[in-house]
Order: C-alpha cells, then structure tokens, then sequence
C-alpha cells in the first residue's frame, strides 16, 4: 500500500513533484471525461441522423442539460462536453492554489488565484457585453 | 452523417499533425473548418480553441508527470497570456472576418519560416546558469527568492519583463485567431529567456489550455461557440493526436515538416485572397 506524504512536507522538489502529479490526475480526469460526453454527443447525433451544418445549433440553455441528458438528447452531452472542456484547465489552476497552499508557497498561490480572477472577469465582461 | 464523419475525420489529420510537429492543431483547424467547411471565420476560430484546450489539457498531463514542464513559470506567464486572451476574446467580436484573415495569413507564413528555419541557435545570454549544488526548484516563499523559485535545472528564467509582454501577445493572437499561442511562447521562452526547447515547449503546453480558456470562455457566451461542429471536430483532433504521439518516432518528420511548410504557404495564399476579397 502506497502512502502519500502530506503536499508540505520534504524539499521544494518534492513538494513540486507531488502538485505536479496530483494536477496531472486532474487534467487526466477532465480530458477523459471531456472527450467521453463529447463522443457520446457525437454518438447520439449520428444516431438521430443530424447534420452538423444543416442544423441551427441549439443555445446554451444551463437549465436544459439535465434534461436533455436524461432523454439522451444530442446537445445536453454536447454541451456539458463543452463545458468540461474549458473547466479542465480552470480546475487544473484550482488544484495549483490548492497544492502551493498546501505547500507553503503563496506567491504561486497568489498567481493561481489571479489566473482565477481573469476568468472570472472574462465571464462577467462576456455576459454585459452580450446582453 | 458525412459531414459529421469528414469533420472528425479531418479533426483527426489536424490532430495526428499537430502532435507530430509539436503544434496544437489550431493552425489547421481553422483553415479546415473555413475553407473545407465553409464555416464564417470567428465560428471556426470558436471551434479551435475548444481543439486547442483538449489536446494541451491531454498533453499537459503528461508533460508534468514526466516532469518536462516548469510549473512556477507556467503559472506566472499564464496570468499575461489568459489576460492577453480576455481582451482578444472581445476584440474579435468587433473585427471584421476579411481582417481575421489577413492576421492568420500572416500567423501561417511566420509558422512556416519557423518550421524551414530549424536549428537556430539559442540567444541564451543572460540566462544565469545553477550553480553546484543549487536547489533549482525553488526556496521557500521568502522576498527575492521568487525569481530563484522559477528556476528548473540547469537554467534560470532570464528577461521576466519580455516574457510577460510577450505572453499578452501570445494571448492575444490565441484568442483573435483561435491557436494555442505555442508558436510565439515556445520562442519567446527559448530564445528570449533562455529556457530548453523540452521544457519551454512543455510549458507552453500547460499555459495553452488557460490562455485559450480565457477567450474560450467569451466565444461560447456571446454564442461563438457551434457545439454541434465542435463535438466531431474536437474528439477528432483528439484521437489524432493520441495516435501522432504513439507513432512520432517511425515518422521521417523532416520529409513531413517540408510537406507540412507546402500545406501553411499555399493556406497562407487562401487567407491572403480571402482577406484582400
């Protein structure tokens, strides 16, 4: 049985060693369950016999996925697909503040959270600017 | 169904090539979907960065377990490149298709001087080497350590300040025409700050999936984002580029990188006479 030392203990290099391999298993995990909701979408549209261009495609609705994932609609996997996609890397960031808090290293805490900030404003400047 | 086979299909080209010459596959992808699909210009560029995070979220995963990627200077050049991607990201809202194009026209006759101007040799001066004994990785978080700390082994990260301002640009050019940015960050690490090309191309790596995150995210909620050709285009590029990465060492990659040269000029013309239409 293999037991992991606590993220703080040991050297810098082993403490960077250890974030580094937990952030791997995080973007390991969202890419395959990126990938998986996005093959079972393309599944499920090749199935229904949609044609990606002949189609208007279906707005973002966060409210509709559950939805349409339980009816096995094509869009609901699509869109979460999507929407694990581009949280992989944001979780990958999130997992860094976590590890260099974890660590004792602030300054790279810091520059996570800042990271998370621009997103963040990235989603407020999005939303005014396109209503 | 065709049309759903032949974009994953030609996710899958895109993919296996851009692993095989170390590009996201964006630079591909874009030109596939406009002038294969017929797609408007931002629609495509939406699509891309989708492309571009899964396979820099699957090759950044690797790259770190196998240590290849500085981590610290990764997390310290992203906070510019996604800061860089959030201005692109609405900037191309505003910009008309015929300019888009003439930028990435641009963007594809740089990447092929690049590519045919292999071997240049490292401006590393000011690259302060480790001493014996140095712990690369990086003291604890003590004022004036924080340079030190960005540190791998055997380099020191040189010219911070042209790194970041070099970053917002890789940002910017990622969010306005849908590419990772890798082919402004991987030089702007090795040539201007002195890092190995294994670890600033690993590095470059990580920082993509935020820095297209960033402008990603503006796309798909200002409705720039089609899920319906984004679904068969990205689990295309990313089944070619887990095949790219197995088969990389029994390829002649010189052969295909002059190929690949022929592929980016004759695009670069296309994108050329599209923005001058």
């Amino acid at each position: 049985m293999t037991v992991s030392a606590p993220i703080g203990a040991g050297t810098a290099a082993s403490r960077a060693a250890r974030v580094e391999g937990w952030i791997a298993r995080v973007l390991r995990a969202g890419t395959l369950l990126s990938v998986g909701l996005l093959a079972i979408g393309v599944a499920l549209m090749s199935l229904a016999g949609w044609s990606p261009l002949d189609k208007t495609w279906p707005a973002l609705d966060l409210g509709r996925i559950p939805g349409d994932l339980l009816a096995l609609r094509p869009e609901g996997f699509l869109w979460l697909g999507l929407l694990a996609t581009l949280s992989t890397p944001l979780l990958r960031v999130a997992a860094s503040v976590v590890g260099f808090l974890g660590a004792g290293e602030r300054r790279m805490a810091g520059l996570g959270t800042a990271v998370l900030i621009i997103i963040a404003l990235a989603v407020v400047v999005a939303q005014r600017t396109a209503a | 169904m065709t049309v759903l086979l032949l974009l994953a299909g030609g996710g899958f080209g895109a993919g296996i090539f851009g692993s095989l010459l170390g590009l996201g596959g964006g630079i591909l992808i874009v030109p596939l979907l406009t002038f294969g699909f017929g797609l408007p210009f931002r629609e495509a560029v939406g699509v891309s960065l989708v492309c571009v995070i899964v396979t820099s979220s699957a090759a950044a995963g690797v790259y770190l377990e196998r240590h290849l990627a500085n981590l610290r200077l990764g997390m310290l050049l992203e906070v510019f490149t996604a800061s860089g991607a959030l201005v692109g990201g609405l900037v191309a809202f505003l910009l008309p298709d015929r300019v888009l194009a003439g930028l990435f026209a641009i963007l594809l006759a740089y990447t092929g001087a690049t590519m045919l101007r292999r071997g240049v040799t490292a401006a590393r001066e000011g690259a302060g080497p480790i001493e014996p004994g140095e712990d690369p990785a990086g003291p604890a978080d003590t004022p004036g350590a924080f340079r030190a700390a960005l540190a791998g082994p055997g380099y020191r990260p040189a010219r911070l300040g042209a790194g970041i301002g070099g970053s917002v640009f890789a940002g910017l050019v990622s969010a306005l025409l849908g590419v990772g940015g890798g082919i402004v960050k991987v030089p702007l690490m090795h040539l201007v700050m002195g890092v190995p090309l294994k670890v600033a191309t690993a590095t470059s790596n990580l920082m993509i999936g935020v820095t297209a995150a960033a402008s990603a995210i503006v796309y798909l909620m200002r409705g720039g984002i089609d899920p319906l050709v984004a679904g068969p285009t990205a689990v295309g590029v990313f089944a070619g580029a887990m095949v790219g990465s197995r088969v990389a060492q029994r390829i002649d990659l010189r052969v295909l990188r002059l190929l690949f040269v022929a592929v980016l000029a004759l695009t670069a013309i296309q994108m050329t006479l599209r923005a001058l239409a």
